[in-house]
């Protein structure tokens, strides 16, 4: 079995795993995410109909209003938030729900970004991912 | 990013467990976006509706409020999504009602200025030229920067408390000389824009310029506050709009070049065309509106009067509500002066304390709505739940009056 290894930059730190799921557009939580299932619900996403629950949940960069953070946190709460997030770009709604969903719910979920788009063909959906973020890095089972 | 000591202590818990919640959130931040320091601010802007919030909100506001949070600096507070006063005549379930009370007392512990508004610069929270502050609300961000001329990154949902307790912020983008730099320049050359021309010229340059930062030239000597207002909310509804310089009128900002540096940069004709292609993107279908909605963001004082000259005298046509959406403040003066009662007599109602895009519209069962807000027809049509009409409040109030 092939592995490809990606080196980004770790913004909350954590480990987690879970099949991969990509979208190559702009993502948000808000009004983008329905918390009580975790399917994708935004209108303009590839990958509208998909549940983000235990999933590596892969997007170049964030969009939309800043309340995505309290939709991501509101996910969380309600046990549907994917494993970990994985990012082109910074996308602080995701750093500053992970931070919150630890201090409350006491559960994070690893943030890594700078994984450039490009990288997420080399990725087939569903494949298993594994995240440290400690290290930056991700690792997709080909 | 570089903590000083004081910080430290602050993100080991030696201030208390409120302030360490809130160092963990701005230091996640501040290393994220390679901010090089924390920065004393002003005031804060926060936000309160609780249909973005959600439970999680609730949580995380009363850990704030009951782990010993105070805020620091003054701290205005957002709408809520209902109004606060008279929400069961406008058919709010009790259930939703009382989780939004649960975050409007956890403002009250912390010490928020409960204005419960969008437009704070036009109510309580006075930042002057220069000065650093964290605002949540894109409109009122780009208001702050733009008209202002003060210092505001639009601030994230948690962020916003998380400065507000602390009173600082991570020092990058717009708090930065660098990160206020225009490189692209919209430019107008009509001698009057009507209310809805601001909104969707606000709209085609939020669109066109993306995460850039613009200067608009060329807007008459006629447009008011209100109008900037409305025109700074349009683009930000539709794009990651920060700031606009507006030469003559942006602290600082008295030419392009000033604006931009002395850089080149992109130039933009703005034609009639273009603000007719954003009106025919924005209203979307025939149909006759049952819900119209102003005030997103919140109608001024001023312009509850110029709407009360349109209603005098007129009665809405049955099957249409028409909801004006005000800050508490606004509400009240338009209460002593008799601006209401001639509102209220034309069968519109003047509703505080919450706005169109964060209230459950399509839970309250309207279907088509009807709005002169380039941002409200931008957010709801989105959600491609309720559908969309745009027109000046004039072609409006002729629509739907009889």
């Amino acid at each position: 079995m092939t592995e490809s290894s990606f080196k980004g930059r770790g913004l909350i730190s954590g480990k987690a795993e879970g099949p991969a799921l990509l979208s190559l557009k702009a993502f948000t939580f808000a009004h983008g995410v329905d918390p009580s299932t975790g399917v994708v619900t935004d209108v303009r996403s590839d990958i509208r109909g998909s549940n983000v629950r235990g999933r590596v949940l892969f997007y170049p960069f964030g969009k939309g209003s800043t309340t995505a953070s309290a939709w991501f946190l509101e996910t969380v709460r309600m046990g549907n938030s994917p494993s970990a997030i994985v990012t082109e770009g910074v996308d602080l709604s995701a750093v500053i729900g992970s931070v919150m969903a630890r201090e409350v719910y006491g559960k994070g979920v690893p943030v890594v970004s700078g994984i450039a788009r490009d990288a997420y063909s080399k990725i087939a959906a569903g494949s298993k991912v594994r995240v440290d973020s400690e290290r930056g890095e991700v690792k997709a089972q080909g | 990013m570089h903590l000083d000591s004081n910080q430290e202590n602050l993100l080991r818990g030696e201030g208390g467990e409120a302030r360490q919640f809130a160092m963990e959130i701005v230091t996640k931040v501040g290393d994220a976006v390679g901010a090089s320091s924390l920065v004393p601010i002003k005031s804060a802007h926060v936000l309160a509706h609780y249909s973005s919030l959600h439970d999680a909100g609730v949580d995380v506001l009363e850990r704030f409020a009951e782990s010993g949070g105070r805020f620091a600096v003054p701290t205005s507070v957002d709408p809520a999504s209902i109004d606060l006063q008279n929400w069961k005549s406008f058919g709010i379930p009790e259930e939703y009602a009382r989780k939004q009370f649960r975050l409007c007392d956890a403002y009250g512990r912390l010490g928020g200025m409960r204005c419960w508004s969008c437009v704070p610069y036009q109510v309580c929270n006075f930042p002057k030229q220069g000065e650093a502050v964290a605002w949540a609300e894109s409109s009122a961000v780009v208001f702050a920067n733009s008209v202002l001329g003060c210092r505001s990154n639009k601030i994230t949902a948690g962020m916003d408390v998380a400065c507000a307790v602390l009173g600082m912020t991570p020092s990058f983008g717009m708090l930065e000389d660098e990160g206020r730099r225009a490189s692209v320049a919209f430019r107008v050359g009509f001698d009057w824009l009507s209310e809805l021309d601001y909104r969707s010229l606000g709209y085609f340059v939020g669109k066109s310029s993306g995460s850039r930062v613009s200067v608009l030239e060329g807007l008459p000597p006629t447009v008011t506050s209100d109008d900037l207002k409305h025109l700074g909310a349009a683009a930000a509804s539709a794009g990651p709009v920060t700031m606009i310089h507006y030469p003559g009128i942006t602290p600082g900002s008295p030419t392009l070049a000033a604006a931009s540096g002395g850089e080149k940069v992109e130039e933009v004709e703005v034609t009639r065309r273009d603000l007719d292609e954003v009106r025919a993107d924005l209203d979307q279908t025939e149909e006759a509106p049952d819900l119209v909605a102003l005030g997103v963001p919140h109608l001024s004082a001023n312009e509850l009067g110029a709407l009360a000259n349109l209603l005098e005298g007129k009665k809405l046509k049955a099957g249409t509500k028409m909801y004006l959406y005000t800050s508490s403040h606004a509400y009240d003066m338009a209460a002593r002066t008799g601006i209401a009662s001639t509102i209220e007599a034309s069968g519109a109602r003047i509703t505080h304390s919450t706005d169109a895009e964060i209230s459950p519209l399509k839970a309250l069962g309207f279907e088509v709505v009807m709005t002169n807000s380039a941002k409200l027809a931008e957010i709801i049509s989105s959600e491609g739940e309720v559908r969309m009409r745009y027109a000046s409040q004039k072609e409006i109030v002729e629509r739907v009056t009889g």
